[in-house]
């Protein structure tokens, strides 16, 4: 690996993928990088490619086009070193909570942290006391409720310790409680291991506070991608009379009469009667999701191609 | 009470599970439980039939035709066809066990699995989907092995302990089957045929309708064919009116003698093997085609 590949977690470079031939592709065009140790939110509406994706960084479908680059190498030789948590939990359902945990113990013999999954899916060993919502390691799989089962699964992947983290939609089925707790056990995990996180969701709120990286999907690609205070600083929200807005890249523009809201990326200085304001993360991922043609942004260390960088910020 | 709080760590708590059978191998078998109980049970079931007819009933059946007396030979032939008849049903449902396991193979063992994703679940862990698949069919098939051997030892032993109790030759189906390596042939062919079945369809019961329809056609077949596996011997005049009583005979009056069992054999034995290594190398590229 060239020293450019060094630190860096995940790095498409034009990947497509289309499941059947007749039908349009998923993932299209789809360049970005992702630097280790971030915790990344992986963002974008329903049928985006975020699942696709993921599946492509796991090594469990292949690319119909382009590349991807997991750790520094492809996702077949990276297998031993990413975990892989899939949107609808998969676990065998004739196994009992415990007989899971010994599956992933006997699948990943060679870095396998028992007392990490066991405290993801038991609680944390507290004397003398059972804590709420822990699972009981003799209960049949098929017999827990979704969060439970998402647990377990969570389970799996803390236990074998890995550099990148791969979780789709780990959220859904848990509690307001139980996401915290997870939240708090990935940021956790990322300090004291340097662990890459990326987590897809399509509810941007949950994650907005969490994240130190953002990629957003749609339409098959990354649209934005980068440290999402960058990508803020990037955006302007004005209002004023309306007037030509040539030499900025106008995201959204809303004409009211005369008056004129928009959300752009400034190209230079900004005329004095035009109110200014900072947008908020929501406000710019549904700018862009409203504006499918609104040009992609990236920030610099986010570009993986000649492409992308007339879009960079400076 | 935070059930994903980080602190702490046991070093102790690291330690591996131990026992014989470890990693992959160990993770078929515990998913595999129930069929692999229920497949020993029906084996055990097979054999014990097959010993206890022999060795214990074989004696009162004599006794039971000696006192038939000088007319019964409705009395004779009934309980010839109870000894008989039972050894027979061992074999039959032995010997046709294959589509039982084609039905696993292709249902329960792989197309389930990747139905629900739990074999998606295995290849994130530390296991690529060919050293998957590879112990998914290589644990059943070294238990088919031995479990099939055993049974064709047992009834071969079995066969012909007792030849004048019972009513059947070499040339029926299960017999000729039962008594040499094309019944562990079947049960690897039904295996690998499930499993290809499996892959490619990726849903387990299309996949086990598949697989039990493409083993009926080729048993079928192989059972319709099994005179023409080997060259048969023209009925010369020498032997007119004075054919040997084990002879396969076929229509058109050649027959095969009872020496012609084991290259008859062997031939099908080796086609069901090779359709098992087609299907199997069938798996393994499609596999490694759709996978990273």
């Amino acid at each position: 690996m060239s020293r450019d590949e060094e630190g860096i977690a995940l790095a498409a470079v034009g990947l497509g993928k289309r499941y059947r031939r007749r039908r349009g592709p998923v993932l299209r065009n789809c360049s970005f990088r992702l630097p280790a140790g971030r915790i990344c939110a992986l963002v974008g509406p329903n049928g985006a490619g975020k699942s696709t994706l993921l599946s492509l960084a796991a090594g469990l479908i292949r690319p119909t086009e382009g590349t991807l680059t997991v750790l520094g190498t492809t996702p077949a030789e990276a297998r031993t070193r990413f975990a892989y948590v899939a949107q609808s939990k998969p676990l065998p359902p004739q196994l009992t909570v415990a007989a899971t945990l010994r599956l992933g113990a006997e699948l990943n013999r060679a870095r396998w942290d028992r007392a990490a999954a066991e405290r993801i899916a038991y609680g944390p060993l507290a004397p003398g006391g059972d804590r709420d919502g822990a699972l009981d390691p003799t209960s049949k799989i098929r017999s827990l409720s979704g969060g439970q089962r998402t647990r377990v699964a969570l389970a799996l992947a803390f236990g074998k310790r890995p550099e990148l983290m791969l979780l789709d939609e780990p959220m859904a089925d848990l509690d307001p409680l139980a996401r915290r707790e997870l939240l708090g056990a990935l940021l956790g995990e990322a300090a004291e291991h340097g662990t890459t996180i990326v987590i897809s969701s399509h509810v941007i709120a949950e994650l907005e506070g969490a994240c130190d990286h953002l990629l957003l999907m749609g339409g098959g690609r990354i649209r934005l991608g980068g440290d999402p205070e960058q990508l803020l600083a990037a955006h302007t929200l004005l209002t004023g009379p309306a007037r030509d807005l040539t030499g900025h890249t106008v995201v959204e523009s809303r004409d009211a009469g005369r008056q004129l809201t928009a959300l752009i990326r400034p190209g230079g200085p900004l005329p004095d009667d035009w109110q200014t304001a900072a947008p908020s993360l929501e406000e710019l991922l549904l700018a862009h999701l409203r504006n499918p043609d609104a040009p992609d942004l990236f920030t610099e260390e986010t570009v993986e191609t000649d492409e992308n960088e007339e879009n960079a910020r400076a | 009470m935070s059930a994903f709080a980080v602190k702490g760590t046991a070093e102790e708590a690291r330690a591996l599970p131990r026992g014989p059978v470890r990693g992959l191998p160990w993770t078929v078998l515990r998913l595999h439980r129930a069929a692999l109980v229920v497949w020993v049970t029906f084996l055990l079931a097979a054999v014990g039939t097959l010993v206890w007819e022999v060795e214990v009933i074989a004696d009162s059946v004599r006794e039971r035709i000696a006192s038939c007396g000088e007319n019964g030979g409705l009395c004779r032939l009934t309980t010839l066809v109870d000894y008989s008849g039972t050894i027979s049903w061992a074999s039959t449902l032995v010997y046709y066990s294959f589509f039982a396991v084609a039905a696993f193979a292709g249902g329960a063992l792989i197309g389930r699995e990747l139905e629900n994703g739990t074999a998606q679940l295995a290849w994130t862990q530390s296991v690529s989907p060919t050293r998957w698949l590879a112990a998914k069919l290589a644990v059943p098939a070294v238990l088919l092995v031995l479990g099939g051997t055993v049974f064709v030892l047992v009834f071969r032993w079995a066969w012909a302990a007792n030849r004048d109790l019972m009513g059947d030759d070499w040339t029926f189906n299960d017999v000729f089957a039962a008594r040499g390596p094309a019944l562990v042939a079947y049960g690897l062919c039904g295996l690998a045929v499930g499993a290809l079945a499996g892959v490619v369809l990726r849903r387990s019961l299309p996949a086990l309708g598949i697989s039990c329809v493409v083993m009926y056609l080729l048993n079928h077949n192989l059972e319709k064919h099994r005179v023409d596996l080997w060259p048969t011997v023209a009925s010369g005049g020498s032997t007119v009116g004075g054919l040997p009583d084990d002879v396969w005979q076929v229509g058109d009056g050649s027959f095969h003698t009872q020496s012609h069992y084991w290259p008859m054999h062997l031939v099908e034995t080796g086609i069901v093997l090779g359709v098992a290594g087609l299907a199997t190398a069938a798996a393994f590229g499609l596999l490694r085609r759709r996978t990273a």
